[in-house]
């Protein structure tokens, strides 16, 4: 430790003492580490983890009812031996409680950080405008997988157990991973327009309502555009609302007797689901380079 | 009382949200104009039209849009603590905010609803779709009115009435109609102007008795409400 040279006279003058402060320069945790840290914060968010219990509430009576409706399924199946709902059908019947979970936790992921003006300080650090909006995206769509995927795979197990012999297993299974992939359209696709909603709102109860009405209010549409004289017209309809396009790719891949008539358009719909994924992304990331640059 | 319907009514009007509202009622009238073009049977597309849309999704995200806003607004940027500390009894403050939101609903819906109701079928079903949508206006304003008062997530409870109890439940368990809002505007409707497109699935005094419950007893709950009501910051 050394002292600062006073100046040279003999009264005692203020000193500053060099107490040994030093400059970090040791490794830093780059943005990959903050990517991470992020996601992994977003995701417990998004259950509600780490925060109080009212927080909890919403997505975690969603994930009930949905384990419920899993489980209820399971047990008829053991006792009848009838599948009542198959792998694939579980998350259209389920669409309107994801619509939910979705605008429960995409307004707590994006309209709260927008709403308390944190913005700034996550942009601060040597994390990427970008990466905050894909992260928080990646953190929405497996919160939202996950929701389903769980209760998916308890129904799978349950099946697996049930049906006799490795055959009628791998048949099961057969049935279960091209669900699982629809599970995942799913949650992409209801993800992305309900993040970049949520990211256009301040107010978390407004975002809400706006991403259940931006979902609720296609769906008239659908209905009413395949009632119309045309074939093409009827076939197409579906393209209209987020919840039948998905509907569409699923009735187009993984289901033999599909629900919605989409006669030979299947490709479109699945061509239509890409582009609407890839143009929420863009439009997210538009938002976001913008946002909070004042 | 003029006083506080005024800035209610410019707190709802003058913001950029308020034209959210917007695009609902002309969707509503543009998807009858063109399934009207098209020449299809109404007996086809009125029902998804008129009851999908009109009845299940245009009238109660309205009301919940506006009748959350109206107080709960003031309540989230702390100015309703400007009113509340005038030496105005609460009814004075509950009741202004409940017209207006009311109004503008009514406004907002029975316009479209006409519309929609006259390409369907006849004026007089157009006429009866209009004044049942300002009678649910009334109802589902009052019930938001008072949401917004008990709970901190009005909006995301109101939604979990709308789309669970209402949407979902309504159509497996039959019962729980008693408590819906939108099937009081059904029945209401059916019985002004009896068409094949709507049936009333509760008894016209129910419907008719279950409005006037839903709004009068919804208000008083705001007024009581209103009158123990502590002022605090976001908690969650």
């Amino acid at each position: 430790m050394t002292t600062l040279d006073a100046p040279q006279t003999d009264r005692p003058a203020g000193v500053i003492h060099d107490i040994g402060y030093q400059r970090y320069d040791g490794p830093r945790l780059g943005r990959r580490y903050l990517v991470g840290s992020l996601y992994l914060h977003s995701l417990r968010t998004a259950f509600g983890l780490g925060r109080t219990i009212k927080a909890k509430i919403f997505p975690w009576l969603i994930v009930g009812v949905v384990g419920v409706v899993a489980a209820v399924l399971t047990a008829v199946r053991a006792q009848t031996g009838e599948v009542a709902l198959s792998y694939a059908e579980f998350p259209e019947v389920l669409s309107i409680l994801i619509i939910f979970f979705c605008a429960i936790v995409g307004p707590e992921l994006a309209s709260r950080d927008l709403h308390s003006g944190v913005l700034p300080l996550y942009f601060a650090r040597p994390l990427h405008r970008a990466d905050y909006a894909l992260v928080k995206l990646a953190a929405l769509v497996s919160a939202t997988f996950l929701m389903l995927a769980v209760p998916l795979t308890v129904m799978f197990a349950g099946a697996a157990f049930m049906v006799d012999g490795i055959g009628a297993v791998w048949d099961e299974l057969g049935d279960f991973l091209p669900a699982l992939g629809y599970v995942a359209v799913h949650a992409i696709v209801y993800s992305v327009l309900a993040l970049l909603v949520a990211s256009l709102v301040r107010r978390r109860a407004v975002a809400a309502g706006a991403i259940v009405g931006a979902f609720l209010l296609t769906s008239p549409v659908v209905a009413v555009l395949s009632v119309m004289p045309h074939e093409a017209a009827n076939q197409l309809a579906g393209l209209a609302s987020p919840v039948t396009l998905v509907g569409g790719i699923g009735d187009w891949t993984v289901e033999e007797v599909g629900d919605l008539d989409i006669g030979p358009y299947g490709p479109l719909y699945g061509l239509v689901a890409v582009g609407f994924v890839v143009a929420g992304i863009l439009l997210l990331l538009a938002r976001y380079r913008k946002v909070a640059a004042r | 009382m003029t006083t506080v319907s005024w800035i209610t009514a410019r707190g709802l009007l003058g913001r950029r949200r308020f034209l959210l509202l917007f695009p609902l009622p002309v969707l509503l009238v543009g998807l009858a104009v063109l399934s009207r073009a098209a020449g299809v049977a109404s007996t086809e597309w009125g029902l998804p039209v008129v009851h999908g849309l009109g009845l299940g999704v245009v009238l109660p995200v309205t009301a919940l849009i506006v009748g959350t806003a109206v107080l709960g607004s003031e309540i989230d940027d702390g100015t309703l603590l400007h009113i509340l500390t005038k030496p105005l009894p609460r009814w004075q403050i509950v009741l202004p905010k409940l017209l207006v939101a009311a109004g503008v609903t009514a406004l907002t819906v029975a316009l479209p609803l006409y519309v929609a109701g006259v390409l369907v079928e006849s004026v007089r079903f157009g006429l009866g779709l209009a004044a049942a949508g300002a009678v649910g206006a009334l109802a589902y304003s009052a019930f938001f009115l008072a949401l917004s008062l008990l709970t901190r997530r009005p909006v995301l409870l109101g939604l979990v009435y709308v789309l669970i109890w209402e949407g979902l439940l309504n159509n497996i368990v039959s019962g729980t109609r008693v408590l819906s809002v939108q099937h009081y505007v059904v029945t209401l409707t059916d019985r002004i102007a009896p068409t094949a497109l709507l049936d009333g699935s509760v008894s016209l005094p129910v419907a008719i008795v279950m409005s006037a419950v839903f709004t009068v007893g919804f208000t008083l709950l705001a007024i009581r409400r209103l009158g123990t009501f502590s002022v605090a910051g976001e908690t969650s």
